[in-house]
């Protein structure tokens, strides 16, 4: 029977019916990308699940090598491209360490209502894609509507919708418009009516219920042993979220909650994500009101040469833990060596873990509830 | 396509005949031209730009290209939404080729016309959609905004309407062109038309002077005032659980051989304590020592090491370090493992490129996590671990020749990027 088995399968229990493989992508419209994923099934259920990566494997690592630092942070863009002002941050987080500069206080702000901004627009796409993995395509359209709003004040920002490339070490690019303020207070003022709207249009959608409670349950000793992070991890009770556990810029003077939820289901990790879009919403208007409109919005700028070393630094984007790894070994503009860890590596690793015994329709489902960005994970 | 196209065979010879032809062209282009049914496929930014553009804001209906057809045999539009990796090339060609004709291709952002940012030393990439499939219209942009894909498709429309009975439609093929080469030419033609702009505004300015000896510029630079900004001091962020000493003097007590990296000359123990607050601790483990101490950070209880962040490689001249991060979700401090491993140079050297050069233990079975992670190290740098239930690659296809993150590592299709 080895011997018959495509690589990657492994014999997890005697069984008397014939088995029969499925191939799923890479060209798929519910993988989110290029994800390639080889299922074993009996009958109609799910018996393993292999997934195959590399079909968008674009070795940022080994351009990294002969690219200075800055360049990097536009390469980061386009590992998860819709967080992609959070992977900027990361990767600025870790030469900041290096260069041993700080960064004044209205830049902090700056920093980390454009971040709060980006979790909403990356957590309103989900809600999008959740929606409409499930048949539903009246979601897609309204997840849409309201990170256009998100884009324009990105655009207005940084100059650009998707790859914003806006951090630099010690501040950012530029300096905000007059205009954000009174625009980010628009948007939310806005969003507080969407979300009764959102909520009522899922959260006790019968159909939704139906095919999200239950399914795809991930324990909270295998969310942690398989590495999981962010929404997917908080929803399997798990109470961990960088912006707690190891406050990066200002983030421990800001009055939230890190919603967390026991069950682990499908349902779960989506009432997590709505949760924090509500939380997020919280952080902005208490920017709004300490926003400190005068002084300097960036520090002294300096070459970014990095002294010989290693260099770490973790955030929490809207999809988990992203952690960058710098090394430097000689003194210079050039890293030796860039390491990435998104966040969606390991919710794939364990997706063989949450599918079995469940059926295709349902693989959808969880798919679309863990929220993968396949170049994050192919690099 | 078949009987339209016999339309002017049979109808020509009849008496007014060709107006019935260019009835036909005109009913049947205006049909084809405004309902280009788009196929769902994307990899990567560009995609994502693609659905905005089908959503309420951008609203591609206009166009007659919102339905997303999720099978290429119901499309006639290949919009190639996003980089294309060799491994990926296969499929699309499938995908092209299952595509009933008349069909179209719009190549979407830098990656597909060219490899966009990711030209230069790059072993995956293919550099354009030209090498693969016949395309008709590049959009640039890096990703495009919706109104460029727009323009994209609008200029395909006319395309079309330019089809006949008499000149219909064929599929094209694909043009093999390196596109260095092709930027090379590009660039030479651009610089004899600049060389021969600068010629004629010297002309121009000579004619000038020539004429008005007298004349006196009032223009003057304006230059744009620098802003000060002050020199910030950093603050580390707030360290959580145990302290980088306490947990050096817990591994220190049991197993006497670790260390940390250091140029100084202190003391190991000085150096530990002087490190800022937000950096992890980064010890030093021999391959004998690595896996009991993995154990034991796993289960001693003031340690509790359950959560594995992730395993970096990095090579150098004549050792591998492989860092294995770990951290405490109910402490929160953190412990980098950098375990040495030496390069095996007893292999001859013509097959280190491809061969395994170090051996590593795995700790798949301790952490779930650690198998995937182990294979993309195992992929990226050729190090064996041992124990490890799934050893094969990841990202890289099964016949890939050599580890692309080792510094020595060559491929054919690698440019390198220009000092």
């Amino acid at each position: 029977m080895t011997g018959m088995l495509p690589p990657g399968f492994r014999i997890q229990r005697e069984t008397n019916t014939e088995e029969f493989f499925i191939n799923m992508g890479p060209q798929h419209p519910s993988t989110h990308g290029a994800l390639r994923l080889a299922l074993r099934m009996d009958g109609e259920t799910i018996v393993e699940l292999v997934p195959h990566f590399g079909y968008i494997h674009r070795g940022m690592e080994k351009q990294a090598e002969s690219m200075s630092y800055l360049q990097y942070i536009a390469l980061s863009d386009r590992q998860d491209y819709l967080t992609a002002i959070q992977n900027n941050l990361g990767v600025v987080i870790a030469l900041e360490k290096g260069m041993n500069i700080g960064v004044p206080e209205k830049a902090e702000y700056i920093r980390v209502m454009l971040q709060e901004l980006g979790r909403i627009a990356s957590h309103l796409v989900f809600f999008a894609c959740f929606g409409g993995d499930l048949g539903g395509q009246t979601c897609l359209l309204y997840g849409f509507k309201e990170r256009e709003m998100i884009h324009d004040i990105l655009e207005e920002v940084t100059g650009s919708r998707l790859t914003t490339n806006f951090f630099r070490p010690g501040g950012s690019r530029y300096d905000v418009p007059d205009t954000f303020i009174p625009r980010v207070k628009a948007f939310l003022d806005h969003m507080d009516g969407t979300m009764k709207d959102y909520e009522r249009f899922l959260s006790k959608n019968i159909i939704v219920l139906e095919r999200s409670k239950g399914i795809g349950i991930l324990s909270k000793e295998d969310a942690i042993a398989y590495g999981c992070s962010g929404p997917v991890l908080r929803a399997s009770g798990v109470n961990f979220d960088v912006r707690r556990a190891n406050p990066y810029s200002i983030y421990d003077s800001f009055d939230f909650e890190v919603p967390v939820t026991y069950n682990g289901d499908c349902y779960d990790r989506y009432t997590v994500r709505i949760a924090e879009i509500h939380e997020s919403m919280k952080i902005l208007r208490q920017c709004i009101d300490r926003f400190p409109t005068e002084g300097p919005w960036r520090s002294k700028e300096k070459p970014v040469r990095l002294p010989v070393g290693r260099y770490y630094s973790e955030i929490e984007t809207a999809k988990g833990l992203y952690a960058t790894y710098v090394v430097a070994a000689t003194t210079g503009e050039k890293p030796y060596r860039i390491h990435t860890r998104g966040p969606s590596f390991p919710h794939i690793a364990a997706l063989n873990k949450m599918v079995q015994g469940h059926k295709i329709s349902d693989l959808v489902t969880i798919l679309a509830t863990l929220d993968p960005v396949i170049p994050e994970i192919d690099r | 396509m078949g009987i339209i196209n016999l339309a002017p065979k049979i109808l020509d010879p009849i008496p007014g005949g060709k107006y019935v032809v260019n009835a036909i062209d005109y009913v049947v282009n205006w049909a084809r031209a405004n309902s280009i049914w788009p196929l769902t496929y994307g990899t990567s930014c560009c995609a994502i730009e693609m659905m905005s553009s089908s959503m309420a804001r951008y609203d591609i209906a206009r166009f007659g290209s919102e339905v997303f057809r999720s099978s290429p045999r119901q499309a006639d539009l290949f919009i190639l939404a996003g980089t294309i990796t060799r491994r990926m090339a296969p499929a699309i060609q499938m995908l092209w080729e299952q595509i009933p004709g008349p069909k179209y291709a719009i190549a979407m952002g830098a990656c597909t016309i060219s490899g966009g940012p990711f030209i230069y030393d790059n072993y995956s990439v293919v550099r354009g959609a030209q090498n693969l499939i016949p395309v008709d219209v590049f959009v640039p942009g890096c990703p495009p905004r919706p109104e460029a894909l727009f323009h994209g498709l609008l200029t395909l429309r006319e395309k079309i309407l330019k089809e006949t009975c008499r000149n219909p439609w064929q599929v094209g093929e694909p043009k093999d062109v390196s596109t260095m080469d092709r930027y090379r030419e590009a660039a030479k033609t651009w610089a004899a038309l600049e060389e021969m702009k600068d010629e004629e505004m010297a002309e121009a300015r000579a004619k000038f002077k020539e004429e008005n000896p007298d004349y006196k510029s009032s223009f003057k630079p304006i230059r744009i005032k620098k802003e000060d900004f002050p020199e910030v001091e950093r603050v580390p962020f707030k360290r959580m659980g145990l302290t980088q000493s306490d947990i050096y003097a817990k591994l220190k007590e049991k197993f006497p051989a670790v260390t940390v990296h250091t140029h100084s000359e202190d003391p190991v123990e000085d150096v530990v304590a002087a490190m800022p607050a937000d950096r992890p601790l980064e010890v030093m483990v021999t391959p004998e020592d690595y896996l009991p101490m993995v154990e034991f950070i796993k289960d001693e209880a003031c340690l509790k090491m359950d959560y594995l962040i992730d395993i970096v490689g990095i090579d150098y001249d004549d050792h591998f370090d492989v860092v294995s991060q770990f951290r405490s979700m109910e402490h929160g401090h953190k412990l980098f493992l950098c375990l040495q491993l030496k390069k095996d140079f007893s292999i001859p050297e013509e097959q280190r490129a491809t061969a395994l050069l170090a051996h590593a233990p795995s700790i798949s079975h301790l952490y779930p996590a650690a198998e995937f992670k182990e294979r993309e190290v195992y992929d990226m740098f050729g190090i064996d671990f041992v124990g490890h239930p799934d050893q094969r690659r990841i990202f890289l296809d099964d016949d890939f020749v050599g580890y692309p993150l080792r510094k020595d590592f060559t491929h054919p299709e690698m440019i390198r990027r220009p000092v």
